[in-house]
């Protein structure tokens, strides 16, 4: 096992250079640059030549590539263009705001999609199962922008509310924090329960109709038993991969969400970062959230070894 | 009765996991600055706390560099200017209490006594001296690209001088009519020497003189002000501070201002209808000093012809176009829009105003246009919504005249990059809708968006007669004979349909209606030092 995770943290090397160099690439391929956003109508050639000057741009891009990177390495993300504030403290703040947000998300839907999911595949084709699908299949296609945008709506129609402005931290204010988090969060859960709901029901069912448990019956044990100790064990795998895939997107930061509810996550960060071709932020956050992406499939991978020991890794 | 205890033991566990692993979120470090807490829940004491919801993030507050609306609406309340623009577009003192000027290139500006930067030191002559020497980079730092630097604002400063304590002498290298209008601008506030000097910069310090002053930002969510106790015109300040907080969707703007979340925000044409209904809110509205213009890529050989220009023109509905992109809130205008009082020239009358389809037409027929000879344009859109829509208005008004718009929605850095190249063919558009800000004096309106190689003459227009206008009428200050030259200025320009001015909007903002004292007009829709809350 151990052998195994240093293994893919070496992988993790060559898998991350080459999104850094994709995105350094990617950055100078688009078109517009930071430089006429900062100067608009005010924009003379003196003035350009001065500020590209200032922040290197006028080297060869290879050596761009190399300053940047070698920064990275030494933990210096360099400072953004626009604010020339350091990036990297930035990212960290803003990566709390959007890792709260995702673990939040993420246990709301499982909340929703659990026990929905296990229910409608031990009662099958009941009223409860077509409930669930039904509601799965809203969840799966409804957009996140689309339900943020009517909760607001009705909420500040009917129930005159709005959740509070101005972001503080949980251990600063956990009441004025959840409740800020709360709507953004049951959003997010309401809009990824569809797909682990279904996922769940699935794969309980494959499971279910499997000859072990009809063994795991014959001896004896309850429904409960059955379900929860083996069958859901069983199930798990798939459930656990989707999971992670889906918690894997949300630390890149839930754009959309993260804007109308005006949270200062990574994913407002990389926006604002590429609206105003901010090259060293959008590269930073780039990097950072493949960093993150990556790190979470090897932990579910690992964790596929505590959920079945017959997978081992040695 | 077991099993539903088994039940509530998981939910509690599910509720304390929330807790802990938001905790966890939360455990590598600190998230906001000590002074944390926005106030927006504390009871105000007097005047109360102003939340204004913005549409954008501020990037920096040093009034020098910084030019976006988003940071302006900041800069206007830590710093102030020498002069500032009275509602009725004219000029008074601010900084300085009263000024002459013996010469035409001489200014003589006697600063007001006693007024304390938010270090607490008092501003003198030094200051100003310090300001404009930081603009045209003769301090330590060299050039810092302050906006201000060009002939048109603060370039043309032969010499800066301090008298006295008091007294500051400018003088010009040639006359400028613009001169005191430009100061008006906050690229020339006055900013404290010992804080630039201590910060490098005033990106994230706030060295102003201005009624309020910076406390905290957390980028992408809120700035607060405060109100700043040793103001030299503290007893006209009523509120407490100012919070601003980024509500980017606007529809989440009117009903965070429904339910009382923010006081004040900017709402577009569409959007204050629905404000209208509500009885807590108010609208204040405000003609805008900007205007919404078709520029032609005079790189595009159909577009050299002016024949075909001036039937694009004509075959303009305006009204139509105004009813549908602002909600018939918006005025035809020239590049001098109404706003700028009498400088603007009434267009109501003018002929290519006047919607004329026979005769845009036969001018298209002439150019040798029909049915089965159709002209293609690439036209690039994008940045606002007012630019979105109108492409389209436009496309389909144009192709009663043989003429298919392609439209091209750019995103900002697009859209400012093609904005750029827009007389050459590198743009890859032949034309573009442009909104921009015609400024206060038809100086900036004129010579800098249509002078020959002016930086914002992005669409290449040349004329003779135009720049000869435009360098009479700065260096005279007399108002008659001004107007006269570039009223004549605006009506070659309005002639030639390089870049067709379609409509000045009036700009909107959403009050609560506790909010009161808040008047703006175009030159200042940021000023708050009347403004205050009813408990």
């Amino acid at each position: 096992m151990k052998n195994y995770a240093i293994r893919r943290i070496l992988q993790m090397i060559p898998v991350l250079f080459g999104i850094s160099v994709l995105i350094f690439v990617v950055m100078k391929l688009i078109p517009g640059d930071v430089i006429s956003g900062i100067l608009g109508v005010e924009s003379t050639p003196e003035l350009r030549a001065q500020l590209i000057a200032k922040y290197g741009l006028d080297k060869p891009y290879v050596v761009q590539y190399f300053n940047w990177v070698f920064g990275v390495l030494r933990g210096d993300f360099g400072e953004s263009i626009r604010t020339s504030a350091p990036i990297l403290p930035e990212i960290l703040s803003r990566f709390k705001v959007t890792a709260e947000l995702t673990i939040l998300a993420a246990v709301i839907s499982w909340i929703i999609a659990l026990p929905l999911g296990i229910a409608a595949a031990v009662k099958r084709n009941s009223a409860l199962d077509r409930f669930v699908r039904v509601f799965a299949l809203i969840g799966v296609s409804v957009p996140g922008f689309a339900l943020s945008i009517l909760l607001i709506l009705v909420l500040s129609l009917a129930f005159h509310y709005f959740p509070p402005l101005g972001y503080v931290g949980f251990f600063e204010d956990p009441l004025r924090n959840l409740q800020i988090m709360i709507l953004p969060a049951a959003i997010l859960g309401v809009t990824i329960a569809g797909s682990v709901m279904r996922m769940t029901r699935s794969s309980v069912l494959e499971v279910l109709r499997q000859d072990f448990v009809k063994t795991v019956r014959a001896k004896g044990a309850s429904e409960r038993v059955t379900i929860f100790r083996h069958v859901l064990r069983n199930a798990l795998i798939p459930i656990v991969t989707l999971v992670g895939m889906q918690i894997g997107s949300l630390l890149g930061g839930a754009v959309i969400i993260e804007q109308i509810f005006s949270l200062p996550g990574l994913g407002q960060m990389t926006l604002t970062g590429i609206n105003q071709r901010d090259y060293p932020v959008v590269q930073g956050c780039v990097l950072f959230i493949a960093f993150v992406y990556v790190i979470v499939n090897l932990i579910t991978d690992l964790l596929y070894a505590y959920i079945d020991p017959r997978i081992s890794y040695d | 009765m077991k099993k539903a205890n088994k039940w509530l033991s998981l939910i509690l566990v599910g509720i304390l996991l929330i807790g802990v692993l938001a905790g966890c979120g939360d455990s590598s470090g600190t998230t906001t600055p000590a002074t944390a807490t926005p106030t927006e829940s504390a009871a105000p004491a007097s005047g109360g706390i102003l939340r204004f919801g913005t549409d954008s993030e501020p990037t920096s507050f040093d009034p020098h560099t910084c030019s976006e609306e988003a940071s302006l609406r900041v800069i206007h309340q830590l710093y102030e200017t020498l002069v500032c623009y009275n509602s009725d577009m004219t000029i008074t003192g601010q900084l300085a209490e009263s000024w002459e000027i013996p010469d035409e290139t001489t200014y003589i500006f006697h600063l007001r006594q006693g007024v304390k930067f938010h270090s607490g030191r008092e501003m003198t002559a030094d200051d100003v001296v310090y300001t404009f020497d930081r603009i045209l980079g003769k301090t330590d730092a060299g050039d810092i690209g302050a906006l201000g630097s060009k002939a048109s604002y603060y370039g043309g400063i032969a010499s800066i001088t301090a008298e006295d304590t008091y007294t500051v002498k400018i003088t010009l290298a040639e006359p400028n009519a613009a001169f005191l209008s430009s100061l008006t601008k906050t690229y020339g506030a006055i900013v404290d020497k010992d804080v630039v000097e201590a910060n490098g910069d005033l990106s994230r310090a706030d060295g102003g003189t201005g009624p309020f002053t910076l406390q905290e930002w957390l980028p992408d969510n809120y700035v607060t002000l405060t109100k700043f106790s040793d103001y030299w015109d503290a007893g006209r300040v009523k509120l407490d501070g100012i919070t601003y907080y980024l509500i980017g969707d606007e529809a989440a703007r009117l009903a965070a201002l429904r339910t009382g979340e923010i006081d004040i925000a900017n709402l577009s044409a569409t959007n204050v209808t629905a404000a209208e209904a509500e009885s807590n809110l108010k609208v204040i509205s405000y003609q805008s000093n900007t205007y919404i213009a078709l520029g032609c890529n005079l790189s595009t050989a159909a577009l050299q012809d002016k024949n075909v220009r001036q039937a694009i023109d004509y075959a303009i509905d305006r009204q139509a176009l105004i009813n549908v992109v602002f909600d018939g809130k918006a005025v035809p205008c020239s590049m001098v829009p109404p706003a700028m009082g009498h400088w603007s020239l009434d267009v109501t009358d003018m002929d290519l105003y006047q919607y004329n389809l026979e005769k845009a037409q036969q001018l298209m027929q002439d150019a040798g246009y029909s049915d089965d000879n159709r002209l293609t344009l690439k036209v690039a859109a994008g940045l606002m919504d007012s630019i979105r829509q109108t492409a389209v208005v436009l496309q389909q008004q144009l192709a009663k005249i043989y003429i298919d718009l392609e439209i091209t929605n750019l995103e900002s850095a697009e859209y400012v990059d093609a904005w750029g190249k827009m007389s050459t063919p590198d743009a890859g558009f032949d034309m573009m809708i442009v909104s921009d800000g015609a400024g206060e004096d038809p100086n900036r309106s004129i010579a800098f968006f249509f002078g020959t190689g002016a930086a914002a003459n992005v669409f290449g227009f040349s004329n003779a007669r135009v720049d000869e206008l435009c360098a009479l009428g700065i260096a005279t200050t007399d108002t008659a004979a001004r107007e006269q030259y570039y009223n004549e200025a605006q009506e070659i320009c309005i002639d030639d349909c390089t870049k067709i001015c379609i409509a000045s909007p009036t700009l909107y903002f959403v009050t609560s209606d506790k909010v009161s004292g808040f008047e703006p007009f175009a030159s200042d829709i940021s000023n708050f030092r009347d403004t205050s809350i009813a408990g």
